[in-house]
């Protein structure tokens, strides 16, 4: 039996990287005591493969596996095991079982969906600097590649771009909204950033202060409205989300985790003030 | 292991000083953090040292040494405990010190600092570190913890100052303040030597014992730990469930420490280490199994066990490995059990010595026939690969004997060739440095231009076979592990001055600076060559003499002479006592899994 999960990967688990994940989710399914199938021969290795890796540092609430298992399952009552069994950071949140001979995940991953969260300094110069990248024909950015340095057009790769409308209100984050075509090579909300650097300091004559964290909401099909998610058709919209209205980015399942053995740093909360704290 | 905030009253940072991937897996910091964190005040947390990129970026934006879990500020602990398990960390302790505002010196710290503690193996000659660590442990930290810690809380209970905690924590079993006792050196210098000899290390005050004694854990079964061994989401070193069949070893090699200063054997039971694996497994998911120890064949049920286990296992994706330094056909027989319908890759075996004559010097107990059957079987069992693992430098040592781990290796690399024509052999070679509390504590070391010229011998004999691979790290490093393995605590100024001359990372042959350790030394007048390459008086006051690691100073002596002479001295697990002085002063006897030690030996005298 194979399913294609969709799963997110967020906080301390931004800086694992592709290669470790894969021990990870070998790990997580063992200790959940799901049927995973393996490969044949001396380097046996569990049948789990990605479509694509999520750059190190970026967070993601829409990242994809495929998994073959030995015998047929109740999937979401193994994905509910095996979310207990991730580790801090990673739940898988949406399972479809898939028949034998489907189209390949990736043919369905035309764009992605990103958000940029800005620290509050930044909250004035985004619509300007938005706009400015929206409206240009030409977005060139710098790449440096073993020491080669070239220049991109990231236009292309833009299928819309928008910013929070009132980032004023010390409440919401100042969040810019990328949807971004999968091309070749594949842009990164890095230069996305970058071009809205440029855009400030050209706009309003100011830099812009890098995004805190990056997080991937969506994979799938680009449409007029925003972007059709590949596994259960979903629309998430183009436009940043207020949090109270954010469908699409569900929260962590409520399902309390054993944290013993995952070494992410298990947290130890504070206790009353210690007294060599201040220093 | 998530703690409710209002019940932490004490907070312990414990510090593996190397790399993450490389400290990770270390089971001793991995057993302290669980037996401090069952208490429900304790919050113990990990920390590692920093790469150099890292330290620089923290400098630059006046970030502290923080813990992995909670990044927490080193200064927000109560202890900084560093586990010691070689020398070569020595620079990153100070490094891990000074990122995290902690005075290097415990001269310098005062009330409101954590106390700086250290153990592990590399602690039974603390001296070359000594001013920089408030409190030194050797041997088993399992129980020394928790008497520390109860301490602690009587500390903050009362309102403890410094001073009173540490004079009372000297008084705990194992535990030596550095503060409390001081080297005394002879007015003189003997003709010829750089540096006056130490006297004595003596205790400040009447009431402090003069040799501390290690902590020994009786019962392992009665610590089964890890219980819940952390699973690293990044690579490291070593993945896999590790259970530590048994601490100690008896194999009595004259150059080996680790078997010298864990003395007696303490076996775990068969049922329990069976039971720590199945739990382990399903809780970790790790697809690997490691049975740990410093001789693993020698288990009293070990054939046992590895059937036991391999039935448990077979079929599924779990593997099973068992590091040992036995070099006999038994090994071969547990490796294929373990190995049942599975890889054979590659497997490693340890002569140490090339010539039978160098091996009744180290009392490896191994024949050039048994060796050769060895490879035999191996190689007829299914591996193509075997690894044999040398030293170099060791005492008595001639070009012969260096010569005699080529021939050896080109024996084993023609019975390869008998099965297969890629089948390979590499000979893996180190550098000797002689280690306290061991048989050749009193050997000079060789310089590392000696070590090179006999490496080049050794290359140049092999040369022409291609199915043989040497492999042999710098020597120079050697020379800086064998200064802080044997130095005293003149040694200190030279680790701080060559750390604030950059030293950093020197286990790593890419941050290695020879060059800030020799300036460090021709600065402060020390002579590293004094301390390692002088052969030492079997009567002349050692550093690490006020620590006892429970071996009689006489009987390493006898050991000594015995080595000289090549006489070999059986395994006293098995053979009669030859009393090294372990057993009887620590009222202790071997605890072997099967039976009981006592039973299986012949008493004393």
């Amino acid at each position: 039996m194979r399913a294609r999960v969709r799963y997110a990967k967020l906080g301390k688990l931004r800086f694992v990287s592709a290669i470790d994940l894969g021990r990870v989710w070998e790990r997580s399914l063992r200790r959940a005591r799901v049927p995973i199938a393996y490969s044949e021969g001396f380097h046996a290795h569990p049948k789990v493969s990605f479509p694509d890796a999520l750059p190190l540092g970026y967070a993601s609430v829409a990242e994809y596996a495929e998994l073959r298992f030995t015998e047929p399952i109740d999937l979401p009552e193994a994905m509910a095991r095996l979310n207990a069994c991730l580790p801090e950071g990673m739940d898988v949140r949406s399972a479809v079982e898939v028949a034998d001979g489907a189209p390949r995940l990736a043919k369905w991953l035309r764009a992605s969906v990103w958000d940029l969260g800005y620290p509050d300094a930044a909250a004035a110069a985004l619509p300007p600097a938005v706009r400015a990248v929206v409206e240009a024909d030409e977005v060139l950015v710098e790449r440096l590649r073993k020491e080669e340095r070239t220049t991109l057009d990231l236009r292309p790769a833009i299928h819309h771009l928008s910013t929070t409308d009132d980032a004023d209100d010390g409440v919401s984050i100042p969040t810019v909204r990328a949807t971004l075509h999968h091309v070749e090579p594949p842009m990164r909300p890095s230069e996305v950033h970058q071009a809205l650097d440029d855009a400030a300091r050209r706009v309003a004559g100011v830099a812009l202060p890098a995004p805190t964290v990056t997080t991937r909401i969506a994979q799938g099909e680009p449409t007029e409205e925003g972007l059709r998610e590949a596994l259960d058709g979903t629309l998430v919209p183009s436009h940043p989300e207020n949090p109270e209205e954010a469908t699409y980015r569900d929260r962590q399942p409520a399902a309390r985790r054993d944290p013993g053995h995952d070494d992410i740093g298990v947290a130890h909360p504070r206790a009353h003030p210690h007294p060599h704290a201040q220093r | 292991m998530v703690k409710e905030p209002a019940g932490v009253e004490r907070r312990w940072l414990l510090v593996y000083p190397d790399a993450y991937e490389v400290g990770q897996p270390n089971q001793g910091v991995q057993i302290l953090y669980e037996v401090l964190n069952e208490r429900p005040a304790v919050a113990a947390e990990r920390g590692y040292a920093p790469w150099p990129d890292m330290e620089a970026l923290q400098r630059e934006h006046a970030i502290p040494f923080f813990s992995l879990e909670s990044h927490l500020p080193m200064a927000a602990f109560d202890v900084v405990g560093f586990s010691l398990s070689a020398e070569v960390g020595a620079t990153n302790v100070l490094t891990c010190l000074d990122l995290g505002g902690v005075p290097l010196r415990a001269v310098d710290r005062s009330e409101g600092d954590p106390l700086v503690l250290a153990g592990g193996h590399a602690a039974f000659n603390p001296e070359p570190l000594a001013p920089f660590f408030d409190v030194v442990v050797a041997g088993d930290g399992e129980e020394f913890v928790l008497e520390l810690d109860d301490l602690l809380a009587r500390a903050q209970q009362h309102g403890w100052s410094r001073q009173a905690l540490l004079e009372r924590v000297a008084r705990l079993e194992g535990a030596y303040v550095p503060a409390l006792y001081e080297p005394v050196y002879e007015e003189a210098v003997v003709t010829g030597e750089s540096l006056p000899r130490l006297r004595a290390t003596r205790p400040r005050r009447s009431d402090l014992p003069e040799r501390i004694p290690k902590r020994t854990v009786a019962d392992l079964d009665a610590w089964p730990y890890p219980k819940r061994q952390l699973v690293p989401l990044t690579e490291t070193v070593h993945e896999r469930y590790a259970v530590e069949i048994f601490r100690g070893c008896t194999r009595g090699c004259r150059f080996c420490q680790a078997g010298m200063i864990t003395r007696p054997v303490r076996e775990r039971s068969k049922a329990t280490i069976e039971a720590m694996v199945a739990d382990g497994l399903a809780s970790t998911g790790l697809e690997e199994v490691g049975l740990l120890s410093l001789s693993s064949a020698d288990h009293s049920e070990i054939r046992g066990l590895c059937g036991d286990l391999a039935d448990a296992y077979d079929g599924t994706k779990t593997s099973l490995s068992l590091p040992s330094t036995r070099v006999d056909a038994f090994n071969v027989e547990l490796a294929e059990e373990l190995s049942r319908g599975g890889r054979r890759s590659g497997l490693t075996f340890a002569p140490e010595a090339g010539t039978e004559r160098m091996r009744a010097v180290i009392n490896k107990h191994a024949s050039e026939a048994d060796m050769l059957r060895t490879a035999e079987a191996a190689y007829a069992s299914g591996w193509r690969h075997l690894k044999l693992y040398f030293m170099i430098g060791l005492p008595t040592e001639t070009d012969d004997d260096v010569l005699g781990i080529a021939e050896l290796g080109l024996k084993v690399a023609a019975i390869g060739r008998q099965h297969g024509r890629k089948h390979k052999v590499t000979v893996s070679v180190g550098g000797f440095v002689p280690k306290a509390h061991t048989p050749f504590q009193w050997c000079a070391q060789d310089p590392p231009e000696e070590i090179r010229r006999k490496l080049t011998l050794l290359r140049q004999r092999v040369s022409a076979e291609r199915n043989l691979t040497v492999r042999a790290h710098d020597p120079e490093p050697g020379l800086v592990e064998g200064l802080l393995a044997r130095g005293d605590r003149r040694v200190a100024d030279v680790v701080e001055r060559a750390w604030s001359l950059g030293a950093r990372l020197d286990g790593w042959a890419e941050h290695f600076d020879l060059g800030a350790w020799q300036r460090a030394c021709e600065e402060l007048g020390i002579d590293p060559a004094w301390f390692t390459q002088r052969p030492r008086d079997v009567d002349e006051a050692l550093p690490w003499d006020h620590l006892d690691s429970g071996l009689d100073r006489d009987w390493l002596r006898d050991d000594y002479e015995d080595a000289l002479a090549g006489r070999e001295l059986d395994d006293c697990r098995w053979g009669s006592c030859y009393d090294c002085g372990v057993c009887l002063g620590l009222d202790l006897d071997h605890e072997l899994a099967a039976g009981h030690g006592a039973s299986l030996r012949a008493s004393p005298g």
